[in-house]
């Protein structure tokens, strides 16, 4: 499908700059957060300000909490679900500033109103995956709540990646549905779901053990995952379709060797950076680069045309990746090349996706869908509410 | 046809293709073969296409309806109207695809 065009609506003025705006906030979240990966890597030297120890919460939070609650406000066009990204922005920035204990409180704001926009989605569509992203919006308020009352950060960490992991897996248990799948699918899903959460809740008290459960859940979920996941069919599809099936693949390759060092680390063996970067860059980040040419133009209100080159990126952080992951454990120079690889891979993805935004956003190019009427599922003896 | 259609005989063709053309992205399956089309009913100067989302979290929705918007643009007169009306009931099940759709998702 090369030469997909994931055209806006409209493409006004006004819209534009209201969509743009999450984005330059995410933006400063990343690269502080991407700074502080590379201090604590050994790759940059130390910053007056310490951006190591809040590097997990800009990422997790700051950058990822921003960017999946654009999504849901995007869905549900709710004042609550624009609330909760405001929250989430506000964190992530005070946090740069270096307004750490008031961020978190933010931050635990931000979660409270991302459940409830989570909870309004499973309200007006009761089904399995829908739960899925109620449990995830738990995780990230428990998430918070354990990092800006200062308990346990690690505690903390597997809060938000269970956060982040449930989401993934509630839009891929949603995608599934177009596969015959079986009934115990979903209740192998919830199961896995249970086990994750129960990895989180033992930590605090028991970090070997709520590692072990951890580590459990994601081998589970990668192979729940290759089982029944469309990107084993899709693959063997063109253009965008296949580059989304590709990135996804990578992802639950990764996942599943995450599942092994949250693992191992249960046991005593030094694969900590393993556990956290196989699950946050090699699933959650491939899952980012093989959605944003999908995503984007929905929640930025820009045009992205599909182009090959997306696989360079791909190709970068994958590679680094292995790098710094096979090598890191043995010598310090392959963990920080591995670091500066992964950084320069999350760059080269920025760039060209900037690139292919703007050959696409040619005026020639830009359809508008002028003589189009909308209404949306409006209820009975009601007037129309209509968009252009 | 998988869904029902009302009207000009003539126009009926481009329509269904115009429909085709829009795929989902990461599914590369088109709206038509995946049963989010409820129905198309075209007037002289109007044509109304009922159709459905698989989910109301579904952050791609305003794009597949503008994509789709376009596609009927090209092919209706210039001085037709186009009213696309999402619903959500009945809610979509998968057993509304096509058969085709089924086979390339191992049904």
């Amino acid at each position: 499908m090369d030469g997909t065009v994931m055209r806006s609506p409209g493409l006004r003025q006004t819209a534009s700059v209201a969509r743009v705006a999450p984005a330059l906030v995410v933006a400063p979240c990343l690269v502080m957060g991407i700074v502080g990966g590379l201090i604590r890597a050994g790759t940059l030297p130390s910053l007056p300000q310490d951006f190591v120890t809040t590097h997990a919460f800009l990422m997790m939070c700051g950058f990822l909490g921003t960017a999946i609650a654009v999504e849901r406000a995007v869905a549900v066009k709710s004042a609550t679900a624009i609330a909760a990204v405001a929250a989430f922005a506000a964190a992530g920035l005070l946090t740069i500033i270096g307004l750490r204990a008031h961020a978190a409180w933010v931050a635990v704001v931000a979660a409270a109103l991302f459940f409830g926009v989570n909870v309004r989605i499973f309200v007006r569509q009761p089904v399995a995956h829908t739960a899925l992203l109620v449990a995830a919006a738990i995780a990230c308020v428990f998430g918070n709540l354990v990092y800006a009352s200062g308990l346990h950060s690690q505690t903390a960490i597997a809060w938000w990646f269970c956060f982040l992991v449930l989401t993934v897996a509630a839009e891929r248990l949603e995608i599934t549905r177009v596969t015959r799948r079986p009934r115990g699918a979903v209740v192998a899903l919830y199961a896995i779901a249970g086990m994750l959460v129960a990895g989180c809740v033992v930590k605090p008290f028991s970090e070997p053990q709520g590692n072990l459960l951890f580590g459990l859940a994601l081998l589970a979920l990668a192979a729940w995952l290759a089982r029944f996941d469309i990107a084993r069919r899709t693959v063997r599809a063109e253009g965008l379709s296949r580059y989304v099936a590709v990135c996804l693949l990578f992802g639950y390759a990764w996942l599943s060797v995450a599942g092994v060092a949250w693992m191992a680390s249960a046991f005593r063996y030094a694969t900590r950076d393993i556990a956290l970067h196989a699950l946050g860059l090699g699933f959650i980040f491939s899952m980012i680069l093989g959605h944003a040419p999908i995503v984007l133009p929905a929640v930025a209100r820009i045009e992205l045309r599909f182009s090959p080159i997306l696989y360079v990126p791909v190709a970068l952080l994958h590679g680094s990746l292995a790098l710094r992951l096979a090598g890191g454990a043995f010598d310090a120079i392959n963990l920080r090349m591995g670091a500066a690889g992964n950084a320069i891979a999350i760059a080269v993805f920025v760039a060209t996706v900037i690139t292919l935004v703007t050959r696409s956003a040619a005026p020639a190019s830009v359809g508008g869908a002028s003589r189009t009427q909308i209404l949306r599922g409006r209820p009975r003896n009601r007037p129309a509410r209509t968009t252009r | 046809m998988s869904y029902p259609y009302r009207g000009s005989e003539a126009l009926q063709e481009p329509i269904d293709k115009a429909l085709r053309r829009v795929v989902d992205p990461e599914l590369a399956l088109n709206i038509v073969d995946l049963g989010l089309v409820y129905g198309v009913t075209v007037s002289e100067d109007e044509v109304g296409v009922r159709l459905t989302m698989t989910s109301e979290a579904c952050p791609v929705t305003d794009l597949i309806l503008h994509e789709l918007g376009t596609e009927l643009e090209r092919v209706m007169p210039p001085e037709a109207k186009i009213l696309l009306d999402l619903v959500w009931s009945p809610p979509w099940q998968p057993e509304f695809m096509s058969e085709d759709a089924k086979a390339s998702m191992g049904w």
